[in-house]
Order: structure tokens, then C-alpha cells, then sequence
């Protein structure tokens, strides 16, 4: 049986992640969730996601943003792809991330509402460059 | 210098924007205490805090750095291992940076020393202006203001923060946070020099330090050198916690073999008794008083004779680590009665 990519979805909204997990989970990938910045780090080591998609209002405001710094200064999470997914721009109008930004660089940003089709795409695009890891459970 | 304003509210949101420049890090409350250390969150960050336990001078200066390998063959191979790292010390304390101001002139001057330089120009300051407590007396030792060092410096105005931009990258760093900061009004330019005249009266401690090189001098053979030896443990916890002292000891750890090693320094104290320790056996400074006494003369003195200031920026750290409760500001007033009293006889 081929091994699945496995994608992490961090986000506080239940409602939201599980939509997307379904969607995903249709769609070939298996899919991790956590509610917080926390659980996706923890999450994130133990599992070792191909991919993460990550919120970054949650408990805090910019909680994404210093989980996505944590997660780049994890050993054999430096270069996992990330995902932000967020209403951050909505939220505070006129803040934009530079594309170029470093710790963004592999990445892509996502605002919501998402266009499930449009991020099914970027994820199979992004996935296409990465063997699926197997990870020993 | 470019002045602009960012509402309290937004300050999450530019530290986070600002991690596309290096990671951040900040004050962080430690069992009652505060270090800067890499935030996990951004609520870890204690902009309030009153002083660090150990001044920023631990990122340019690590307390332990292999500075070179060497192997039978080979040669040397210098060990630059984090020197690139790209930092942004949040919430610096003009004392601080008016401290790293004073190591640049030591070590990034007229002898550059290349790690000290390269990180240095890799990590970025943000400075943040503070209230004094009791023990501090910057402003005694004109380190209360800067107006260099900094990338960007923030000061409290209630709602907001009054932004100073003190470099290209500090400009960088306001232009990839978009819209966030605004500019000052006239409004916001008198409030902050209300604020800043009600910060100048704020000291509890002051101390005078005209002619105190002179002062040092002649009192060269006070008794008061004895009597603080007698008091100090020779912890070296002030210059542990000092943002100025710089000394180190360089040693080699040679392999078995001694076909290879490493050399290493690691932060030394003139309070320590082998800190004038030489080969024969000869210590030129064996007595806690000589050790006391040194280190007073080449931070209030000998300082001031090569570099044109005092090393010491009042920042209150020895006063606060010392664990017999020995205050630099009472010296220092000692000394100046006693040579007051010195000229009267």
C-alpha cells in the first residue's frame, strides 16, 4: 500500500479544520489536526508531517507566527513546508507578510475564505517535490 | 532621525512581522526574574521588566566560545559556528545598548575582534525605554539616553510608542510591517519629552562622578580598599552580570594525543585570584583587596584614561548581585568624603 503524505492542520476553528481534513482526506492525504500552537509543535515532532497548514490568530494573535519560528528551529522540521491559512488579513487590514520573507520562504499564505480546490493545488504542487515520510507510530 | 509612532495594540503584530529579520528575542520572567531568550509566544515577552540577570553582551560575548580546531596536519581552523545567526534583541535597555556602545569601542574599534564584529552586525536591537528602580544610576553615568547602537527604539507614551529608527534595517523593519506605523504629531512630540523629563526625575540613586579619576587616584592607598577586600567573596558575580566587563581566559583542550584540541575562551574575572596568575607562580593581584581595588580603578579610571569615559554604564546589576551587599554607589561616595575630607585637613 503506497505510503499517504500526511498534512498537520493547526487551527482553532473545529468547524473549519474538520471541513478541511475531510477535503483532504477525499483527496489521498492523511490528515493530522490541533487546536493550538502547542499541539501542532507537539504534533509536529512525533508525527513528522509532509506538510503543515497553520492559523495564526488562535489563543494569541500571532500565535501561527512564532509556531511557524519554532517549528523552523526544530531538528527535521527546518524544512517542512508551511502553510498559512488565515483571516489574518480581514482581521488587520493593510498588514501584509513579504513574500520574501525567510521564515516563509518555502511557503505559501492562504487567506480564508479558502478556495478548497485553489489550496488542494498549492498542496499537491508542493507535495509533488517530497516523497511521503513513513514514520515509525 | 526618523521619529513615527505604533499603537500598543499592534505591537504583536510588528514582533511578529519583525521575525522575517532573524529570531526574536526578549526579556522572559525566570522565577521572579527576567533573560533574554528566544520567545516561544509573544506573550512570553516582558517589556516592563526591570533588569536582566545577565546583560546582553551574552549574545555578542557568549560566556563559553570555541574560537579554533586544530589537528596534527591541518592546522588552525577557526570555529565560527553561530556567528551568522541573525538575532533581534527586543526590549534593550538604553543602558544596554549604550554598554554594547562601549564593548564596539573595545572590540569592534581599533583591534576588531571577527566573532565579536560578526555577530554584532547579524544581530539587530530594539531598544525600549524603562523607569529606574532603586538600584539604577544611568543617568549618573550618562548611559539614561541614546541616541546610536539601535536599530529601531521604542518609548512608552500610554497608547502608543514613540519610534525612534536609528538604521537602514530598523527602516526595513518599519517598511515590512506596512501600514502599522504611523506618523507623530506635535501632540505626541511634547508628550514624549513630558515623559522624558519626568524619567530624568525619577532616579532614586545618584552619583557624582566629576574628577573621580583624579579622585581615584589620589586615593590610591585609602583604607577603603582593605575594608571592601575584606567584605568580597571574590565571587566575580559583578562581573558575571557586568554589561561592560570583558575579560576572558583562553584555554586548549587538547585531545588525547595532543594530536588536535580546541581553544576556547570563557568569561574570566579580575575578582577571581588566578586572574593575575602567571607562569613561575607569580600573582600579581594574590589579595581580595588588590582584586577589589583593580577592578574599581580600570572601570571608573583606567577607562577613562584610553577610551575617554567610564566602562561603567549604572545599570545597577553589581549592586544587585552581590551577595554581601557591596554598592558601587557608596564606594564611590566614600572615596570622593574621604578625599573631600583629604583637602579640608
Amino acid at each position: 500500500m503506497p505510503v499517504k503524505h500526511k498534512i498537520l492542520i493547526v487551527d482553532d476553528d473545529a468547524d473549519f479544520a474538520e471541513a478541511l481534513s475531510s477535503f483532504l482526506e477525499a483527496n489521498g492525504y492523511q490528515v493530522l489536526q490541533a487546536r493550538d500552537g502547542t499541539e501542532g509543535l507537539r504534533l509536529a515532532k512525533t508525527q513528522q508531517p509532509d506538510l503543515i497548514l497553520m492559523d495564526i490568530v488562535m489563543r494569541e494573535r500571532t500565535e501561527g507566527f512564532f509556531t511557524i519560528q519554532e517549528i523552523r528551529h526544530t531538528p527535521g522540521l527546518e524544512d517542512t513546508p508551511v502553510f498559512v491559512v488565515s483571516s489574518i488579513y480581514s482581521q488587520v487590514p493593510g498588514f501584509r507578510v513579504m513574500p520574501e520573507a525567510s521564515w516563509l520562504s518555502h511557503d505559501d499564505f492562504l487567506a480564508k475564505p479558502v478556495d478548497p480546490p485553489q489550496l488542494l493545488e498549492k498542496v499537491r504542487a508542493r507535495l509533488a517535490q517530497r516523497p511521503a515520510k513513513e514514520v515509525a507510530s | 532621525m526618523k521619529v513615527l509612532k505604533l499603537a500598543k495594540e499592534n505591537l504583536d503584530f510588528f514582533a511578529a512581522v519583525v521575525q522575517q529579520f532573524g529570531e526574536v528575542h526578549a526579556p522572559v520572567e525566570k522565577n521572579g526574574k527576567y533573560a533574554f531568550q528566544r520567545l516561544a509566544r509573544w506573550s512570553d515577552a516582558r517589556l516592563d521588566y526591570q533588569r536582566t540577570m545577565l546583560p546582553p553582551k551574552k549574545y555578542f560575548l557568549p560566556p563559553h566560545d570555541t574560537l579554533l580546531e586544530y589537528k596534527d596536519g591541518q592546522g588552525y581552523v577557526p570555529v565560527m559556528d553561530g556567528v551568522d545567526r541573525r538575532l533581534i534583541l527586543f526590549g534593550v535597555h538604553p543602558c544596554d545598548i549604550y554598554a554594547l556602545n562601549i564593548l564596539d569601542m573595545v572590540f569592534y574599534g581599533r583591534y576588531v575582534d571577527t566573532y565579536y564584529q560578526k555577530r554584532r552586525k547579524n544581530i539587530a536591537i530594539i531598544g525600549i525605554d524603562c523607569t529606574p528602580d532603586e538600584h539604577c544610576f544611568c543617568r549618573s553615568m550618562r548611559a539614561d539616553f541614546v541616541d546610536r547602537g539601535f536599530d529601531l527604539f521604542f518609548m512608552d507614551l500610554g497608547d502608543h510608542y514613540h519610534v525612534m529608527v536609528g538604521t537602514a534595517l530598523g527602516d526595513d523593519m518599519v517598511l515590512a510591517t506596512g501600514p502599522l506605523f504611523e506618523p507623530t504629531t506635535q501632540k505626541d512630540i511634547e508628550e514624549y519629552k513630558r515623559r522624558s523629563s519626568a524619567k530624568k526625575s525619577a532616579f532614586k540613586l545618584e552619583v557624582e562622578i566629576r574628577d573621580l579619576p583624579e579622585i581615584f587616584e589620589m586615593q590610591y592607598d585609602s583604607t577603603l580598599w582593605k575594608g571592601l577586600g575584606d567584605r568580597c567573596l571574590s565571587c566575580g558575580s559583578c562581573s558575571m552580570v557586568c554589561p561592560t566587563c570583558y575579560c576572558y581566559d583562553v584555554a586548549d583542550d587538547v585531545e588525547l594525543g595532543s594530536r588536535a584540541g580546541k581553544r576556547s575562551r570563557s568569561w574570566d574575572s579580575c575578582l577571581f585570584s588566578t586572574h593575575a596568575l602567571v607562569a613561575g607562580g607569580e600573582n600579581f593581584r594574590s589579595g581580595r583587596p588588590a582584586r577589589v581595588k583593580f577592578r574599581y580603578y580600570h572601570k571608573q579610571s583606567r577607562f577613562v584614561a584610553e577610551y575617554g569615559r567610564p566602562s561603567c554604564v549604572g545599570c545597577g546589576r553589581c549592586i544587585s548581585a552581590c551577595p554581601v551587599k557591596i554598592d558601587i554607589s557608596e564606594v564611590i561616595s566614600q572615596l570622593r568624603r574621604m578625599e573631600q575630607n583629604a583637602i579640608a585637613k
